[in-house]
């Protein structure tokens, strides 16, 4: 186990050097330099001392190299349009709010959308699967932010239950405020887990095992909960890692919509300001949870799967 | 593994003939595999009443206001040009003229969710042919000559699978600089032709192992032969399902990109923008994002079911859960 987990996190180097390559050599694809824009001509003292500040005036392969070390020391770079902030305060004072979002749809999607995937396969075919899977089926169908939309308009300003937006700031903080934006953002991760569970719940049933243990006598109630329903959440954690990537991304459009100042917010605005160190920061850090995400999945699944350790 | 919604696309190898439903005694009618399937797939309800919807969300889109030189019947019937702004006819309720009523600039909605949906459709199809392409050749390259080429193409793979989707895509359209129809397909098809490949690598190497796969190289096939003649036909049933696994997470990209402002752009439409539209005079005018969100969520529902309806009528096995 101990080998398998060495080579597991070994690996995540050259990924983790490899998609910082690609996300860097992208962003040297891009037309322009930001500071050629003014109509003020720049001094070329100015320009030279500028170049120096964004390392430009080293060759392509040192800058690269220099962008991966500021990665592994937690300095993405100084923003190109805010001169006062770096690009590791921004998504120091951002990530944790979008974190806090993320973290918590996926909280409702777990709590919501695995138990109605284990309803509908106990009762396969019958009204309360028809259900729940039509809801799955909506759930996968509509965009996030026409949920949200709604949300805004019936909850908030119609019903008045809950403010229209803003957001606790702290990351520990919770209040009445979050519910909207995560119940919208978990919409589609329940369904997923919802349909998921059901599929392999229903697929595990008619393993030997569980025919064995019907054999033997076991209660059906043990069986499900001892045999069918473990073996049932190895694809779950599979699903995880993908999926809260996704969630991550979810938050984009979904603070853009609560107006909650988090990462994504900033960094579509960021695109559009062309600033440019700020999105490759942003990406950068996005693809790291993800990475870092299916690490831990692929070491989960180590201990949950025996036969996994062996191959690769 | 499977982790990701469209790598559910991967299907046992048709190893055998398709089962026969003769009666017994009767001559033995041939049968295809692909007849097979149709006459499996019209048994099944929900996804012919699906594929029903999808055709005709498809044709409305294309016929309604005219496609390329083709006249269309609605804008010729009335006299309407989508992007015609009208400032005497704001936020009208819907009429026969105007079926959908009418936006803040007086457009007439009924054509313009069409064209609209011409795009992001559009972009739905070509982006999903793209990375079709792209993963058949990735995937049959990997898979085929296998070894030390396969493993390195599939680290490499696996690497992108740490690059998010949907900022990949965005970080693809600043990179080509402008936002058009066909830059959309490239960021989208860039961001997520990775599951495709996958497919296509997993299949080409269950096919590889077959009996038939053997018997050719033994007789002295060329590689290029049994590639294309007996491994690539027999991956198709699972790139028609993939058309439908991929066509959804396109459609839903680009309706996300443009709802941002990142993708297509007024006065142009698409799903994604004119919902965009919508939201910001939801309070008063809550059709203008109700009609293309609904589009949009029909459209892939209908995707779905239609992938459901492949899936089993291509592989009977599949269908005891």
């Amino acid at each position: 186990m101990a080998a398998f987990i060495i080579r597991r996190v070994v690996w995540t180097i050259p990924v983790i050097l490899l998609v910082i390559f690609m996300i860097f050599m992208m962003m040297r694809q891009i037309e322009g330099n930001p500071f050629r824009r003014t109509e003020r001509a720049v001094p070329p003292q100015v320009e030279a001392n500028l170049e120096r500040k964004f390392n430009l005036d080293e060759p392509v392969y040192m800058q690269y190299l220099l962008y991966v070390k500021g990665v592994f020391t937690f300095d993405l770079g100084p923003s190109l349009t805010q001169t006062d902030r770096s690009v590791t305060d921004i998504v120091k004072e951002h990530f944790p709010r979008s974190l806090k979002l993320g973290l918590l749809a996926f909280m409702w999607a777990i709590l919501f959308g695995i138990p109605a995937g284990v309803i509908a396969a106990l009762r396969p075919n019958t009204l309360y699967d028809y259900i729940l899977m039509l809801f799955s089926n909506i759930g996968f169908a509509l965009p996030a932010f026409f949920v949200a939309t709604l949300f805004i308009y019936y909850f908030a300003v119609k019903a008045s239950l809950v403010p229209t937006n803003g957001w606790p700031l702290g990351f520990w903080e919770v209040d009445s405020r979050v519910l909207l934006p995560s119940l919208a953002l978990a919409l589609y991760p329940m369904a997923y887990f919802a349909r998921l569970v059901r599929g392999t719940m229903l697929e595990t049933m008619q393993q030997d095992y569980v025919r064995t243990a019907r054999a033997k006598g076991l209660r059906w109630k043990s069986i499900v909960t001892r045999h069918v329903f473990r073996n049932s959440l190895i694809p779950v954690v599979t699903a995880t890692a993908p999926l809260f990537g996704l969630v991550i991304t979810g938050t984009f459009v979904i603070e853009v919509i609560f107006s909650i100042p988090g990462i994504g917010r900033y960094f579509i605005n960021s695109v559009s300001a062309r600033d440019y160190s700020v999105v490759m920061g942003i990406t950068v850090l996005t693809s790291l949870v993800v990475i870092f995400l299916n690490l831990v999945v692929d070491i989960a699944y180590g201990f949950l799967d025996p036969r996994t350790r062996t191959s690769r | 593994m499977v982790v990701n919604p469209r790598e559910a696309a991967t299907l046992e190898p048709q190893t055998s003939a398709p089962p026969l439903l003769e009666t017994a005694g009767a001559p033995i009618r041939q049968t295809s595999l692909w007849r097979d399937a149709y006459r499996r797939y019209l048994r099944n309800k929900g996804a012919v009443a699906a594929a029903v919807l999808f055709g005709i969300i498809v044709l409305y889109c294309f016929l309604i206001p005219g496609f390329w030189f083709i006249p269309g019947i609605w804008t010729t019937l009335f006299d309407i040009d989508p992007n015609q702004v009208n400032f005497l006819e704001t936020y009208l309720p819907p009429s026969l003229e105007h079926p959908f009523g009418t936006d803040q600039f007086g457009r007439d909605l009924f054509t313009r969710v069409a064209k609209g949906g011409q795009v992001s459709i559009g972009i739905g199809f070509a982006a999903t042919i793209a990375i079709l392409v792209i993963g058949v050749t990735y995937g049959s390259i990997s898979g085929f000559i296998g070894g030390k080429l396969d493993n390195a193409m599939m680290r490499f793979l696996d690497a992108l699978y740490g690059l998010p989707y949907l900022p990949f895509a965005i970080l693809a359209l600043a990179v080509i600089g402008t936002v058009s129809f066909w830059t959309m397909v490239v960021a989208l098809t860039i961001a997520s032709w990775f599951t495709a490949a996958r497919i296509v690598r997993g299949q080409v190497i269950t096919l590889k192992e077959n009996d038939y796969v053997r018997a050719a190289h033994a007789v002295g096939a060329r590689w290029h032969r049994v590639l294309t003649r007996h491994i690539l036909p027999n991956t198709l049933g699972v790139l028609v399902i993939a058309v439908f696994l991929e066509l959804p997470a396109v459609v839903l990209g680009e309706a996300f990109l443009s709802f941002i402002g990142l993708g297509i752009n007024p006065p142009d439409a698409s799903w994604g923008s004119l919902a965009s539209e919508g939201r910001q005079s939801y309070q008063t005018h809550p059709l203008e994002l109700w009609i293309p969100c609904i589009f949009i969520a029909t459209l892939v529902l209908c995707a779905n079911f239609i992938a459901d309806g492949l899936r089993d009528a291509l592989d009977p096995r599949t269908r005891e859960t």
